[in-house]
């Protein structure tokens, strides 16, 4: 399925997935060029999201893969279903009906398609997702190579295996180690930051649509604000921001101010050390002069 | 002007690798792959838009973070509308002929007994970039030495030893800045320069110069890439390393008929390894301690716990600042311009006493220290005392040395600090690199590499 720019942008936007044009462009080229995009950025921008949301947009199946220390080929590729073929063996046994052949016991039937297998396979074009690749080790990096640039897997009883339909790949990496040239190579790249405030209450807006304005500009500039601290060990994701708004609003919430910020830090800020940071570094009244400044500079007003 | 226009199709293959080979020199790996990529990419876009464009490029010649920062240099560089571009030369222009007035001008004022010194055009030019009063304080040197007694031609070696030495000591603070432009050039010079590279890494990091610097840089990076790849390597677990795992035993021996053949361990557990880098930015340390941060930056990505810390007669914690995002070279401007400990003199003693008390949290059985420093350090014996606090508290302490080996003996404060810690000799990148992936062994954790030179 060929998609043009503006039908993926669209797509974006009815799904609630609120991204740059740049952002846009890199995804359309991913899908004309039939090449794997990889993903890089801090954790909760919407990395995970953007295969979700493809496999949305180009209706199609969406197979995730989840990265992690160990992996291999078994839980990634393909198992051969040792049970059954073991049960064959019996049962061939007890009924007397000859030998079984060995070919019968390594044929497709006995096959346990992993994720990659299934993606190749796949009838329609699906979205694959192999996410967090920076966890799993080197060596699966390298194996995935042969996968992603040729999209066909070799298993020595059955032989190669080329893909029906081109996959649409999508790899995330949470940048926790430097990934192989090798596998660089072989995708477009694309890095996600955090939003820009105006593009954060576009989210809220299309995430929490129950919130009010002011309360979006307000939380997004309080957000911002979180994340420039360099000293944070870990700065609030979009994901967070939409949980602390929804909470907002669950409180009844139309306005935020240092005290309200203080009182709910815990659904922004995840480890005692930031909230210890946050008193002692930042405080309400930081807060509250952010605040006055959004109000000062009219952001709050654009948006009544 | 729009760049369909300033791009013709018979042009566009021949910028695009003339900017790729740009790219290359800058220490980006594009492949060939990656130009065709970018080629079958640029098809697909409206090249009326100079977004879209670079957007295009991006996506495909750039697959790292910290490259992006070259990339959008170099764009606005090569793909400037002809005005921008003309204005840039003129520019350019306007600046090489101030440059060669000003080495002109060096020359003549650093002369001895009215003939002109000896002296490489890079020391020429780091005369120039000094203010009026780090040259006047030079010149009035060199005319009191002039004027001195028995001061003969024969003297003119020693002199000139001496005006390169201050020019080195000058150097530090101002080669920090990178070209604003790009050199520009044929792009056939690409790739070249290995040898060069190879030898960078064996001369004295204190003697590689300013227009040495961002090879040397380029190096480092490179160097720090590699050792991060090995960490992460090294971090797998063997296949005996935990304790038994009875289930993925016998699903995966279930292939041979359940008969256990292959026996399956859970993986180790890790410990989170910390690393402490404390380096001396004293005057005398200033280059050497810029390198190692530089390195120690390219291991962030392997090396999870990096505190960073610099010393002179005082303790900063630089750990923040190089935690941001950004060009390493604009993260070092700042850490020096915004630093108070940098040039200082040097109280190890005073600083360690601060990071006992101050950061207890990050001195722990996990936690390697990696000092950086020439020991030059007043109260020797007030040092080692907070040393020796330090190392009760610590996994190891690893010292990087730039004095000469053959120095060693001659300072009392090597033998007394050397005694606590693991001491190696570490003025070169290569040796730094001898080092951190040698003698550290596996940083984030396992095997330790037992004794260092054992002053």
């Amino acid at each position: 399925m060929n998609i043009s720019l503006p039908d993926l942008k669209k797509g974006f936007t009815e799904a609630g997935y609120i991204c740059n044009e740049s952002t846009a462009l890199t995804v359309f080229l991913t899908l004309e060029l039939n090449k794997p995009l990889l993903i890089e950025g801090a954790p909760g921008v919407g990395k995970t999201e953007m295969g979700k949301v493809l496999a949305e947009i180009m209706a199609a199946d969406l197979i995730r893969l989840q990265c992690y220390e160990g992996l291999d080929e078994t839980k990634a590729l393909y198992e051969w279903n040792y049970q059954r073929q073991l049960l064959r063996i019996q049962m061939n046994r007890n009924l007397e009906e000859g030998q079984v052949r060995e070919e019968d016991l390594f044929s497709e039937q006995y096959l346990l398609e992993r994720p990659l297998l299934k993606a190749i396979q796949a009838q329609k074009r699906p979205v694959l997702l192999i996410d967090e690749v920076d966890k799993c080790d080197p060596e699966f990096e390298a194996f995935l190579f042969e996968v992603l640039s040729d999209f066909q897997v070799s298993i020595p009883e059955l032989g190669t295996i080329k893909a029906r339909q081109i996959p649409v790949v999508v790899l995330t990496s949470n940048n926790e180690r430097e990934l192989s040239d090798g596998l660089k190579r072989r995708c477009l790249y694309l890095y996600l930051d955090f939003p820009s405030v105006e593009d954060e209450v576009r989210i809220i807006k299309a995430k929490v649509p129950e919130a009010a304005d002011r309360l979006a500009w307000e939380v997004a500039r309080v957000v911002a604000r979180l994340r420039q601290e360099g000293d944070l060990r870990k700065k609030p994701s979009i994901a967070e921001t939409l949980d602390w708004v929804r909470a907002l609003v669950a409180l009844n919430r139309s306005r935020l101010d240092g005290k309200l910020v203080g009182e709910t830090l815990n659904l922004v800020l995840k480890t005692r050390a930031d909230q210890e940071y946050f008193r002692q570094e930042i405080g309400a009244p930081e807060i509250d002069s952010v605040l006055k400044q959004s109000k000062d500079g009219g952001e709050t007003s654009q948006c009544r | 002007m729009p760049l369909k226009e300033q791009l013709p199709d018979s042009n566009l293959k021949e910028n695009l690798v003339t900017f790729t080979n740009l790219l290359r020199r800058e220490g980006l790996p594009v492949s060939t792959t990656e130009t065709m990529d970018a080629l079958r990419a640029l098809e697909r876009v409206d090249l009326s838009s100079r977004a879209d464009f670079k957007s295009a490029l991006q996506a495909t010649l750039v697959k790292n973070r910290r490259d992006q920062d070259y990339f959008e240099r170099l764009f606005e560089y090569f793909f400037a509308p002809p005005e921008v571009r003309q204005r840039g030369e003129e520019k350019a222009a306007a600046y090489k002929e101030q440059a060669k007035e000003q080495m002109a001008q060096a020359t003549r004022e650093l002369q001895f007994k009215g003939e002109s010194l000896q002296l490489s055009p890079a020391e020429l030019a780091q005369y120039s970039t000094m203010t009026s009063e780090q040259r006047g304080r030079l010149q009035d040197f060199m005319q009191k030495t002039e004027s001195g007694v028995n001061v003969e031609e024969s003297f003119r070696p020693i002199l000139e030893t001496l005006v390169k030495s201050h020019l080195r000591y000058f150097r530090t603070g101002s080669s920090r800045e990178r070209g604003a432009q790009p050199s520009g050039g044929s792009p056939e010079g690409a790739g070249s320069g290995s040898g060069q590279k190879a030898a960078l890494s064996e001369i004295d990091i204190q003697a590689i110069s300013a227009s040495e610097l961002p090879q040397a840089e380029q190096l480092l990076q490179k160097l720090s890439r590699k050792l991060a790849v090995q960490i992460l390597r090294r971090r797998r677990s063997g296949p005996r390393s935990g304790p038994l795992d009875l289930r993925r035993s016998l699903r995966d021996n279930m292939r041979y008929g359940g008969i256990i053949f292959k026996l399956k361990h859970r993986p180790k557990r890790r410990s989170r390894e910390q690393i402490l880098l404390l380096c001396d930015v004293s005057a005398s340390m200033k280059q050497y301690s810029t390198f190692v941060i530089h390195f120690m930056h390219g291991l962030r990505e392997a090396v999870r716990d990096l505190s960073c810390f610099s010393f002179s007669d005082g303790l900063e914690n630089m750990t923040p600042e190089l935690k941001k995002k950004g060009n390493l070279q604009h993260l070092l401007d700042r850490v020096i311009r915004r630093s108070e400990t940098w040039g200082g003199g040097t109280n190890l003693g005073r600083s360690l006493q601060v990071l006992l008390n101050k950061y207890p949290d990050l001195l722990n059985f996990r936690t390697t220290v990696i000092v950086v420093s020439d020991t030059k350090t007043i109260a020797i014996d007030q040092a080692a005392g907070e040393l020796n606090k330090l190392k009760d508290r610590v996994r190891r302490i690893v010292w990087l040395n730039p004095l000469p080996p053959e120095q060693w003996s001659d300072f009392r404060s090597v033998e007394a600090l050397g005694a606590l810690t693991e001491m190696w000799p570490c003025s070169t990148i290569s040796q730094l690199e001898a080092v951190l992936t040698g003698r550290l062994g596996n940083l984030p954790g396992g095997r330790n590499v037992s004794g260092g030179r054992g002053c």
